[in-house]
């Protein structure tokens, strides 16, 4: 079982920290698991890249090649790794991926989380928070709670809100 | 045991301090600062000193003089600031003094990339200083996990040949997070295969004795023993003395205590499918030897005879892997080619050697298979360097 | 020299192979004299030298426990060793111009502003003689060495009103004194009073080398001729006149003023392991 997710976006979106807090809850799941922060050339490029790969085996390569999920956001990020993708499946932030890839053979969800934070929380800085709720959902090998007992541990302040925003991604493929 | 989601910085920080290190010099350089602060943090609470030299060549000297007052002691940095160490290094290795320096590799030369890997240091971790006449230790993880053992082994290292070790490490191993397990007692220590070994004093008065034999004690100042230590070539009670017949004790001192007692750390490394005699032997080192490992693995899944070949004791080189007359590609973070000569040099004259270098980037698992490939098949990997990069 | 060589120096080192005439010597005793007045033993001494003749000719003659560190760095590796080492050992080094106004500027600037316990005798033969004699940071203007055949022309830092002395002070220093080998027991009398200072100290001694620098510059390696130039050209402060380019004394004196380096470090690293809060 190798599971690869990738997360990007342009900096100050939480990004690092998005792939940290994945990454706790499979360490706290038991799974091995590598994650690989930006480098100082691709903030250049005008993204950061979060890379976590999660496995019941030691992992080898730390790079995700094939990802199963792509958090895409923002448009940079899009286009500089949707090519990563092959069965897995992209989440983007429409209010950020203005344009998607139509020619893509992976599934493509549009996840609004910004106006969703903004909707619901009254903020935008809650909007990883939302990501991270759909993704739980999402991937397989994560547990729900064991990822919001990570967020609130990587995150200890407003904690009510980040549950809040949780729940709400969570709850998102569900109810679409 | 205690588990983290936590860089290597975090991992070097806690081997180190299992290995007995209580004092750390820094100077803040990308992607080793982080190491710094988090040595900052820690040492203090286990009663151990950080400190911040003006620049790398103080902060290895601030090292040498803990050291020398009883310390186990550390400094790191990135390539920019290893060469500022030639100086300290130097003395340190002449006057024998354990100590540990991680390099963690960025892109050069000079300033390069800050925040892309490199390995552009493999032959200077070798002649850190100049003078020759002398033999290094030169470690190398990949992981996160294992950049921990590492360092209490390059500890456990210094004192026994009182020697300087240096780590080389890389951007990827020292900034990246993984799943790392922190030993909580001596018992799990053990059971982690980590040992550890004490400072100990040299009594004197012969302080330099003409031999290969390691376990005996580093000079140490302060208790009085007439202890002397300096840059120039020693008698062996470690007066200055311009007379090359005492130089060829010291120079074969050391040189041979490393060499000759190399069997205690030359169990450092990783072989991958080597057992049936592969067509191709993929060796390299640190991080890109993980991508190697996933490539050597799909490669063996797709039929392709490969084996891998990591190495983690760099210096010394070990020629003793190098004995089958084969095919040879060296991975490599760099476009000059490094440990390709070296491994040009050990193999038997009618072996072939390859080289796949990249430059700030990992080689992905599907270019390494498309290389094992082509090799295979007998053909050639010799196409212009900026081409790989489709500029 | 005899009872103080035989108390503190080693048979092997001394009398040291300095040339005829050198007057390195002179300021050697004056600081092993310094150490015998203070009622100081070998055990409580720990002596660092550096590169160059005063570096060279000094290593291994104390008694006790000794280093030389690489040129210009010797600063940076005492304090480290200060840091290791109980606070009542003293590290005294006896160094040359290049090495500590050259070279090892920055370091030494470090080890001032810290305020480290160690006491630095700059021994001045105004350049670098070991190698034959070429003008250093303190070469008095105008004068002829191996790398200044016309005169030394280059500004230095005792020239144009720059005194490496002042820059010393504003980088902490807590002890400084300026003197000439022929200064005797007003010599004395300072080095003791840098020893007796927990922080830093550091001894600025002039000494005639007349191998390199008088047969160059005075055009004649007469011990007597340029022992004279020196002393025509040294004065205690506040006696100086237009000739005077080393006004010799206490320079400043703010011993046991502000916090030593290793007791401050080693007090907040206490503090911390008792668990100070971030």
């Amino acid at each position: 079982m190798r599971t690869e997710i990738l997360a990007s976006g342009f900096g100050g979106q939480g990004v690092v920290r998005l792939g940290q807090i994945l990454g706790e809850a499979a360490v706290k799941q038991g799974y091995r698991v590598t994650m690989l922060k930006s480098h100082g050339t691709e903030m250049r490029g005008g993204y950061v890249r979060s890379q976590v790969v999660i496995s019941d085996e030691p992992i080898d390569s730390p790079i995700v090649e094939n990802a199963d999920l792509f958090i895409a956001l923002s448009l940079a990020a899009y286009n500089a790794f949707k090519h990563l993708v092959d069965s897995g499946v992209i989440l983007y932030d429409p209010a950020f991926v203005v344009e998607i890839d139509e020619t893509l053979r992976c599934t493509q969800i549009a996840v609004p989380a910004k106006d969703l934070a903004v909707e619901n929380l009254g903020k935008a800085v809650f909007a990883n928070t939302v990501m991270l709720g759909v993704t739980a959902r999402m991937v397989e090998v994560l547990d729900r709670d064991v990822v919001l007992q990570s967020i609130m541990h990587v995150i200890p302040k407003y904690q009510e809100e980040n549950k809040r925003a949780f729940e709400t991604g969570y709850s998102f493929i569900d109810g679409n | 045991m205690k588990r983290y989601l936590e860089t290597g910085n975090f991992a070097i920080t806690e081997g180190a301090i299992l290995a007995g290190c209580r004092f750390f010099a820094g100077y803040p350089i990308t992607p080793a600062t982080e190491l710094a602060e988090s040595m900052s943090y820690r040492l203090p609470q286990v009663d151990g000193i950080y400190i911040q030299g003006e620049d790398e060549c103080a902060a290895l000297h601030l090292c040498i003089g803990a050291a020398l007052g009883g310390y186990k002691a550390m400094t790191a940095t990135s390539g920019p600031g290893y060469i500022l160490y030639a100086d300290p290094y130097g003395w340190a290795i002449g006057c024998e003094i354990p100590l540990v320096i991680l390099n963690s590799g960025r892109v050069g030369p000079v300033s390069g990339i800050t925040g892309a890997p490199g390995q552009g240091e493999f032959y200077l971790t070798r002649y850190p200083t100049q003078g020759g006449n002398f033999e290094t230790i030169v470690l190398a993880p990949n992981s996160a996990q294992e950049a921990m053992a590492i360092t209490v082994e390059a500890f456990y290292l210094a004192e026994r040949f009182r020697t300087p070790v240096t780590i080389l490490a890389d951007q990827l191993i020292t900034d990246g997070f993984e799943d790392i397990s922190v030993p909580e007692n001596e018992e799990e220590m053990k059971e982690m295969g980590f040992r550890t070994w004490p400072r100990k004093i040299n009594k004197g008065p012969e302080f330099y004795p003409p031999t290969d034999e390691i376990d005996i004690p580093p000079v140490v100042l302060g208790h009085n023993t007439g202890a002397l230590c300096s840059d120039w070539t020693p008698t062996e009670e470690g007066y200055d003395i311009e007379e090359v017949a005492a130089h060829h004790k010291h120079a074969y001192r050391l040189i041979y205590k490393i060499r000759n007692n190399r069997n205690l750390f030359s169990n450092l490394y990783e072989k991958t499918f080597l057992d049936d005699d592969p067509d191709l032997i993929v060796v390299s080192y640190g991080t890109p030897s993980r991508v190697v490992n996933t490539a050597v693995k799909k490669a063996r899944e797709r039929g392709l005879k490969v084996g891998a070949l990591r190495l983690i004791n760099l210096w010394p080189f070990p020629d003793e892997h190098f004995q089958k007359s084969t095919r040879y590609l060296s991975v490599e973070l760099n476009w000059d080619g490094q440990l390709v000569r070296e491994v040009q040099r050990a193999v038997p004259k009618d072996a072939e050697v390859h080289f796949l270098g990249s430059c700030g980037d990992l080689p992905t698992v599907q270019d390494l298979i498309e290389t094992f490939e082509k090799l295979l098949k007998g053909q050639s990997l010799s196409r212009r360097g900026w081409e790989l990069e489709g500029w | 020299m005899d009872y103080l060589a035989k108390k503190y120096t080693r048979p092997r080192k001394i009398p040291s192979t300095a040339c005829s005439g050198c007057g390195l010597g002179i300021n050697h005793k004056a600081v092993l004299q310094a150490i015998y007045e203070l009622g100081l033993e070998v055990e409580d001494i720990v002596w660092g030298t550096s590169i160059g003749c005063a570096g060279r000719q000094t290593f291994g003659t104390w008694k006790g426990d000794g280093f030389a560190g690489t040129h210009g760095r010797v600063y940076a590796i005492a304090r480290g060793l200060r840091l290791a080492l109980p606070s009542e050992k003293k590290i005294i080094l006896t160094v040359g111009d290049g090495d500590a106004f050259g070279i090892g500027l920055l370091h030494l600037i470090h080890a001032a502003r810290s305020n480290a316990d160690l006491t630095v005798i700059v021994n001045d033969n105004l350049g670098y003689m070991s190698t034959g004699g070429q003008y250093g940071w303190t070469t008095p203007l105008g004068s002829k060495t191996d790398s200044s055949p016309y005169g030394m022309y280059e500004q230095n830092l005792m020239s144009d009103d720059i005194d490496v002395l002042s820059m010393l002070k504003h980088a902490g220093a807590t002890f400084i004194a300026r003197h000439v080998s022929m200064d005797g027991q007003r010599a004395v009398e300072s080095i003791k009073k840098g020893i007796r200072n927990r922080g830093f100290s550091l001894i600025h001694m002039v000494y005639p080398c007349p191998t390199n620098f008088g047969s160059r510059e005075l055009g004649t390696r007469n011990t007597i001729k340029l022992y004279e130039w020196i002393e025509s050209r040294a004065a205690p402060l506040g006696e100086e006149d237009e000739n005077t380019v080393w006004a010799t004394g206490v320079y400043h004196d703010a011993s046991n003023s502000r916090p030593e380096f290793s007791e401050n470090i080693h007090k907040n690293v206490e503090r911390i392991r008792r668990g100070a809060a971030l």
